[in-house]
């Protein structure tokens, strides 16, 4: 699903964020990138998401390279992925339903197609009564669901989600892992960029631990 | 997904000439992706719901669209006041050149009989409208009123001038008029036929003038339409810079992140058509008033003409397209600092 050959991204400030890191995912894999801020968990989810290309070496996503794609690719790489933000990034102007359906909008989907496809997503993120208030109307929790929900609506082949639980009690940090669990069992790779390490241990997946900017640990989280 | 849709849709609508082709209907299922028939009702759809989203932005601050429309509309109707004016100045043109006259200046002998015999004869030449005889004491008088000479031609020992035809043509087609003071020159008794357009010239460079005039003010007054519109449709960007991050962050492309700005656009440039068409019928029926009573005490019945539904029809489909280019340029310039943060 997602292969880094060598991949190293310097900024023109001479910052480097990540050197030469070399990792493979599989399809349908769940996996955890973990490290200190500044370790390159955000600067790796932005290469994923082509906002920004790697400097050097080569990586791939679902066999497209990201260091050769056009600008015109990008938008149709984008809906192969979901993206959870830690603070959501949901539109408050527009009511939960509207936010969910915005990817579906986007790839053009018939209304009924839209109203069955994200009332699918808000059961699986059991906000199902929630569809016509506004994200205002909902606590953090709840927000970061319907975040979710918008990432998964339009059943992407991979699913990254950078901090999710970051402003979550405990509790609710638990639940958004479940959820996202679930979206993993039906098979779409999840890579989750935190450094919850505690809500990782407990979770048992795979681990990639970043410290300035390199590959200093790949193994299952809590061993 | 699309992305894995699309080569699926393609492949339906051009299969592999290798291929075996099936043939009856292959029965659709959920994976072929959809129809073709769906896409569009979709494109139509998603056309529909950024069209009412501009609206209702629009709506939401009724007295900024107000305004911005307004300004637009005074930028519009100052060169197209100007140019229907310098049209019923034509009009006005018109109907003087049609009063273009021929004077015969006879012999200095001839007298009054030979006026009338030449009135009779270049009546009876085609294209002649009408035709007067001004005798030698009505010359003189004119002359001595309106030369300001009158103590000095008093002075004369006797009267100077020649009797005059003053004919007036039919047509007003220079050409025309030309080949006739030709034929009237040759008519006995005609020492000089003068043919006087040199106002109308004088008439029509001033039109010319006019016409460029309009047209450098319409040129500047555009491209201050299109910034007013460039502007008004940077902060609506700037407005939805998140919406636009988001959308892009889920796979908008450029032309889905366009569209809405691009009706936006051009509703504003609708809304200035409607107004300006309003603002010239309004102006030029108040002016009405005023030109008729100058052109009463003239003599003349001319009164100035109202927007020729055509002209309003192109002024408002003018105004929706400079409203559709300034939001085109607005976010084309602005579409590559919209990436995603």
């Amino acid at each position: 699903m997602i292969r880094f050959e060598q991949v190293a991204k310097r900024y023109p400030n001479g910052h480097v964020g990540l050197h030469e890191l070399s990792f493979h995912v599989r399809r349908g894999e769940f996996l955890f990138v973990t490290g200190h801020s500044g370790a390159g968990k955000s600067t790796l989810l932005r290469l994923l998401l082509a906002m920004e290309r790697p400097t050097s070496g080569k990586l791939l996503l679902a066999g497209q390279d990201l260091g050769q794609i056009t600008n015109a690719q990008i938008p149709f790489l984008r809906r192969q992925i979901g993206v959870v933000f830690q603070n959501h990034q949901l539109l408050f102007d527009r009511t939960v339903f509207n936010n969910i359906a915005l990817p579906l909008q986007i790839l053009g989907l018939s209304k009924p197609e839209i109203a069955k496809r994200v009332d699918s997503a808000l059961e699986r993120v059991a906000l199902a009564d929630k569809a016509d208030l506004y994200p205002g109307d909902l606590s953090t929790g709840q927000q970061q669901r319907v975040g979710i929900a918008r990432a998964i609506v339009h059943r992407p082949a991979l699913l990254l989600a950078d901090e999710p639980t970051g402003n979550l009690d405990p509790r609710l940090a638990a639940e958004i892992m479940g959820v996202f669990e679930d979206i993993n069992r039906l098979g779409t790779s999840v890579l989750i960029a935190s450094h919850d390490l505690a809500l990782i241990a407990r979770m048992r997946h795979r681990m990639l631990t970043l410290q300035r900017g390199r590959l200093i640990g790949d193994g299952e989280a809590g061993k | 997904m699309s992305a894995t849709r699309s080569p699926k849709v393609a492949e339906r609508v051009a299969p592999k000439a290798a291929e075996p082709q099936p043939s009856k209907k292959k029965p659709r299922n959920d994976d072929d992706g959809p129809a073709f028939s769906e896409l569009f009702a979709a494109w139509i759809e998603s056309h529909r719901a950024s069209l009412i989203d501009s609206l209702r932005r629009l709506g939401k601050q009724p007295i900024g669209s107000f305004f911005t429309c307004l300004v637009m509309a005074v930028a519009l109707s100052l060169p197209m006041g100007l140019s229907l004016l310098l049209k019923n100045v034509e009009r006005l043109g018109g109907s003087w050149q049609r009063a273009a006259q021929i004077s015969l200046y006879m012999d200095i002998n001839a007298s009054d009989s030979d006026g009338q015999a030449l009135v009779a004869k270049a009546k009876a030449l085609g294209g002649v409208a009408d035709a007067e005889y001004i005798d030698k004491k009505r010359a003189l008088d004119e002359f001595q009123q309106q030369s300001g000479l009158g103590e000095a031609i008093k002075e004369l020992p006797e009267n100077p001038l020649p009797g005059v035809v003053v004919v007036t043509p039919l047509e007003v087609d220079k050409a025309a008029l030309e080949a006739l003071r030709q034929s009237l020159s040759e008519l006995p008794s005609v020492q000089q036929a003068q043919l006087d357009l040199v106002w109308v010239e004088r008439l029509a460079a001033i039109l010319k003038l006019g016409d460029r005039f309009v047209f450098g003010l319409t040129v500047l007054l555009v491209s201050a339409l299109l910034l007013v519109i460039g502007n008004t449709i940077r902060l609506h960007i700037e407005n939805r810079r998140v919406e636009i991050e988001v959308i892009k962050l889920v796979g908008g492309t450029d032309s889905y992140v366009r569209r809405p700005f691009l009706y936006m656009g051009a509703l504003y440039g609708m809304g200035a058509g409607i107004l300006s068409w309003g603002i010239l019928a309004f102006g030029l029926d108040w002016l009405n008033g005023a030109v008729v009573g100058l052109s009463g005490l003239y003599g003349s019945d001319f009164a100035l003409g109202g927007v020729p539904p055509s002209d309003g029809l192109s002024l408002l489909l003018g105004a929706v397209l400079l409203g559709y280019i300034g939001a085109w340029i607005a976010v084309a310039r602005h579409l590559r600092e919209l990436a995603p943060r």
